[in-house]
């Protein structure tokens, strides 16, 4: 998960906390740009890919829901 | 699909249905595609690839080099089937509309072409390789939900537009890249010769739009600007798949498409592959110099 914080701060220098529960979509912290390469850096810290056609924006929409679909499994 | 706003759609259309009718061919036949493409031959202009002009490029051996030409030629080819169902869907459900009434005869053409170019680019990625790659992810809340219906009518022929300028820019080079086996050739140049006329089409509907938006509210078009330059910039990334790099046996996919798409050498690449399109917005009074 630090890699996905470290990717959303490093393309919002203005956001002054990230908190678990922003909307990272409604709030712009990830444009359709930066999406896809959140997508494909989700791909390869998990080595699971992401089918594209069936996306729920929900899954990806807090770092809550992020941590808690791609990162249950606490692996390090 | 209500579309109350928008003045109906009139234009010219004569030569370019006249051209589509006599220019039409069998796809089914007309294309010699051989049992394997021969090794060692590249899939796709090597200048065209994602890493052309760059060191990560000379840093290849000659195997991995052969293969990013393989795995982004799938890549490209699979972008443009999935682009063509997007396009597809939107055309589609417009045609015979009272909006898109008057060039509902073109349309037809448009639809049927569009149709036959997803068949012959889906062949020769699952002839050649078995497969395509899948669509890439996309945040479709990108929101046009603050444009009005006439400006989201302008850029659903903005998105067509734009999608297919680039894909033409690459296929006109490599309709006669001889380098290149003559079925990607012939398969690149088939559909530059049907794209000129979808372009011509594309470009002349946008302009009806845009017109329809400027007039209904000048303070839409540079916000309409925005998007399209916004648009340009996703629809390049999309070239960059870290899928074709890790294919082609290239370590770090994601850190050098990261590198690949921000390296001097490749800004200028999009620079070109975008000149035709950006002079075009532009002109049309739409370019990103109005963006603030």
């Amino acid at each position: 998960m630090q890699a996905v914080r470290e990717f959303i701060v490093a393309r919002n220098p203005k956001l002054d906390q990230l908190s678990d529960d922003l909307d990272l979509i409604d709030s712009r912290a990830i444009n359709s740009l930066a999406f896809v390469e959140f997508i494909f850096l989700l791909e390869e810290l998990t080595g699971e890919s992401i089918d594209p056609e069936d996306l729920d924006l929900d899954d990806f929409r807090t770092l809550s829901a992020v941590s808690a679909r791609f990162f249950t499994k606490e692996a390090v | 699909m209500a579309v109350r706003e928008i003045e109906p759609v009139v234009l010219d259309l004569d030569r370019l249905e006249n051209l589509a009718e006599s220019g039409y061919y069998n796809p089914y036949s007309m294309f010699d595609w051989p049992d394997a493409i021969e090794d060692g031959l590249p899939w796709m202009s090597e200048s065209l690839t994602t890493l052309a002009g760059t060191e990560m490029w000379d840093e290849l051996t000659r195997e991995q080099q052969i293969a990013l030409t393989k795995f982004e030629a799938i890549n490209f080819f699979s972008l443009n089937i999935h682009g063509i169902r997007e396009l597809l869907n939107d055309v589609v459900n417009r045609i015979h509309e009272r909006t898109y009434a008057d060039v509902s005869e073109f349309l037809h053409h448009f639809i049927g072409e569009e149709n036959e170019h997803m068949w012959f680019f889906a062949q020769f990625c699952l002839r050649y390789e078995g497969r395509l790659y899948p669509a890439q992810p996309a945040l479709k809340a990108d929101s046009v939900e603050h444009l009005s219906s006439v400006a989201r009518e302008l850029i659903v022929f903005a998105r067509i537009l734009i999608f297919e300028e680039i894909v033409d820019y690459y296929n006109a080079h490599m309709a006669t890249d001889e380098s290149l086996p003559p079925i990607a050739r012939e398969i690149n140049r088939v559909h530059h010769q049907d794209e000129s006329r979808h372009v011509a089409f594309g470009r002349m509907v946008f302009t009806n739009l845009l017109a329809q938006v400027a007039r209904r509210d000048p303070a839409e078009v540079p916000v309409v600007a925005e998007y399209l330059e916004s648009y340009l910039q996703y629809s390049i990334a999309t070239l960059y798949n870290p899928a074709a790099y890790r294919d082609a046996g290239i370590p770090d996919a994601l850190a050098l498409r990261r590198r690949a798409l921000e390296h001097p050498a490749r800004i200028e690449a999009h620079e070109q592959v975008l000149k035709r399109t950006r002079k075009f917005l532009s002109k049309a009074g739409v370019g990103r110099e109005l963006i603030k």
